[in-house]
């Protein structure tokens, strides 16, 4: 029994052995080490809307995004494949950007609110809140001019957004009920900072935020599931057509996102083009 | 008289818990059937099948490359499941000292409870590191790693079922094999594991079944994209990802396509269970 036993298990780690050496060697000889793994958002990603805009990748209605670039509905899920794959490309919103990546300077500069605000950095989209026409919300109305006054706006720049005005000091009229604001994956962790604060100050109220997406905020806002929808892009005229309002809250940039490991520090903007639509395919290619 | 009537009432009880079964099971069919046929309609069965063209901003409704792609999941975790999974199964019915047995068989169950959005991350952050380090220059994410990560996935459910089986078989067999002179290897190998043929293919179709249904897990490492794959570190969209990844935002026929999507992965599942469940009559 026992000297059988040991057979088997020496056979075992044999094969083990066999298939992990074998694996190695099955490593494919075409591929270079600096194939550009494309990473994109999904199709009703406000982000990715704004940034077929902005890159001029979007032609008579149709996308020019490569077909076999990586897809991710998760700006988190982006942003770990991109810290450890050196050869992976990606776009976030400006607001999500930690260390764990390297933004890149687009025609020599680097994305930051300085760089928004002053206009050198191009790459940017509105965030807005959008509401139904003709719905009387009394809370709603309370916790947007909060958003707008001096208070929001300074948590909003505080996470890294460009503020999009100052309507002066908010005071808490103590408007009690609650509140469902909902939509963009790029507007909700400012969001929920704002909600937090907003109860902070009136703890009447009672403010919940949840992440989808842009279109799922005007769709959902539109049909009355949401009090406020959040969207990371302009609406568009079949949302216009829905009666809905948009307010703008702040701007945003789009970051190009790369690994710390990545040499490449910066893009021209028909570099990121020919990325993403697959004229680019290789990061020699950029030198 | 008493006791006779609360029996009645009892019996009346558990037929209506299956009779609920029956009818979430009926209800279900009924909604995929219902949203999805009208779409597969509108859209062209042929078209809607066997078209590799998704973009549903243009009105391309073609989801042929999400159907290889669950298929192509479903047989590469069974490639590197199934061996692992039913030699596990094996050692623990045949060859597990009683001292391992506790701590293997409780591993194995534990493995059954982690959330697959746990498997999702630690394959994106583990899974995903070691395989662009193999395949250098490589995104990482594909066909393999999706596969070896549902293989991990299916493990418990084949384990389970298959050492199930084969606790069940009449031990006479394996008495009168050693009897008969056979070793236990050649015993364990060629009488107690044909015995439990049946039960084993049961699990491989539910071990199978669950890597195609599967949606959290992969959508991390899978890539997503909608792509015919052209080899195994290729992206893959599956039907259960695909439906996952848009529904949220998908209105009009987009959403109606994206149900149909659902009755044609409902439709493969039970072409496989039922494939197998007949060939198992038939056998028996």
């Amino acid at each position: 029994m026992k000297s059988r036993k040991t057979t088997l298990q020496k056979l075992g780690a044999a094969a083990l052995v066999m298939m992990l050496s074998g694996c190695s060697q099955s490593q494919p000889a075409s591929s270079s080490a600096s194939t550009i793994s494309v990473l994109s958002r999904e199709e009703g990603s406000g982000t990715r809307s704004a940034f077929s805009e902005l890159f001029q990748l979007e032609k008579e209605g149709q996308n020019l995004i490569v077909p076999d670039a990586e897809i991710t509905n998760s700006t988190a899920v982006m942003m770990a494949t991109v810290s450890q794959n050196p050869n992976a490309i990606g776009y976030i919103s400006l607001g999500s950007l930690n260390d764990n990546v390297k933004a890149l300077a687009i025609d020599g500069v680097k994305p930051s609110v300085e760089t928004i605000t002053d206009g050198t950095y191009s790459i940017s989209r509105p965030f807005l809140i959008a509401q139904k026409e003709g719905v009387q919300n009394a809370l709603a109305d309370d916790f947007k001019a909060f958003i707008l006054s001096s208070q929001g706006q300074k948590i909003i720049a505080d996470a890294g957004y460009v503020p999009a005005g100052d309507l002066g000091e908010w005071a808490n009229a103590g408007i009690s009920g609650s509140l469902s604001v909902g939509g963009s994956s790029s507007v909700t962790p400012v969001m929920e900072k704002l909600a937090e604060e907003y109860q902070k100050q009136n703890d009447q109220a009672e403010i919940s935020v949840l992440q989808t997406d842009s279109s799922t905020g005007a769709s959902s806002t539109a049909q009355g599931v949401y009090d406020l929808g959040m969207l990371s892009r302009q609406l568009n005229d079949e949302e216009k057509s829905q009666s809905l309002t948009s307010t703008p809250i702040a701007q945003d940039g789009i970051a190009l996102i790369v690994s710390q490991d990545n040499p490449v520090d910066g893009l021209s903007k028909s570099q990121v083009q020919e990325i993403y639509s697959g004229a680019i395919t290789d990061w020699s290619a950029l030198n | 008289m008493e006791s006779n009537r609360k029996e009645t009432w009892l019996q009346l009880l558990f037929a209506g818990c299956a009779a609920l079964c029956i009818l979430s099971v009926a209800l279900i069919c009924w909604f995929l059937f219902a949203n999805g046929l009208p779409a597969i309609v509108e859209i062209g069965p042929l078209n809607f099948l066997f078209s590799t063209d998704w973009s549903p901003s243009q009105g391309q409704y073609g989801i042929f490359a999400m159907i290889v792609g669950s298929i192509c999941l479903g047989l590469g975790a069974a490639l590197f499941g199934v061996p692992l999974g039913v030699l596990t199964a094996i050692y623990l019915a045949y060859y597990c000292p009683k001292k391992l047995y506790g701590p293997f068989k409780s591993a194995i169950d534990l493995l059954a409870g982690i959330p697959s959005i746990v498997f999702g991350f630690f394959g994106l952050v583990v899974l995903v590191g070691w395989m662009q380090k193999v395949f250098v220059g490589s995104s990482g994410k594909g066909i393999l790693c999706a596969s070896l990560l549902l293989a991990i996935m299916i493990l418990p459910t084949i384990v389970s079922v298959s050492e199930n089986a084969l606790q069940s078989i009449d031990p006479s067999f394996y008495e009168a094999s050693r009897a008969l002179g056979a070793g236990h290897d050649h015993t364990v190998f060629f009488v107690c594991v044909p015995a439990a043929a049946r039960g084993i293919g049961t699990a491989i179709v539910l071990g199978i079944s669950r890597a195609i249904g599967e949606t959290m897990a992969v959508i991390m490492v899978a890539g997503n994209a909608a792509i015919l794959p052209t080899s195994i570190l290729s992206p893959v969209r599956t039907l259960t990802t695909g439906i996952v990844l848009e529904m949220s935002y998908a209105s009009g026929l987009h959403r109606q396509a994206l149900i149909a999507m659902g009755t044609v992965l409902f439709i493969l599942i039970l072409i496989m269970n039922i494939g197998f469940f007949k060939t198992r009559h038939q056998k028996g």
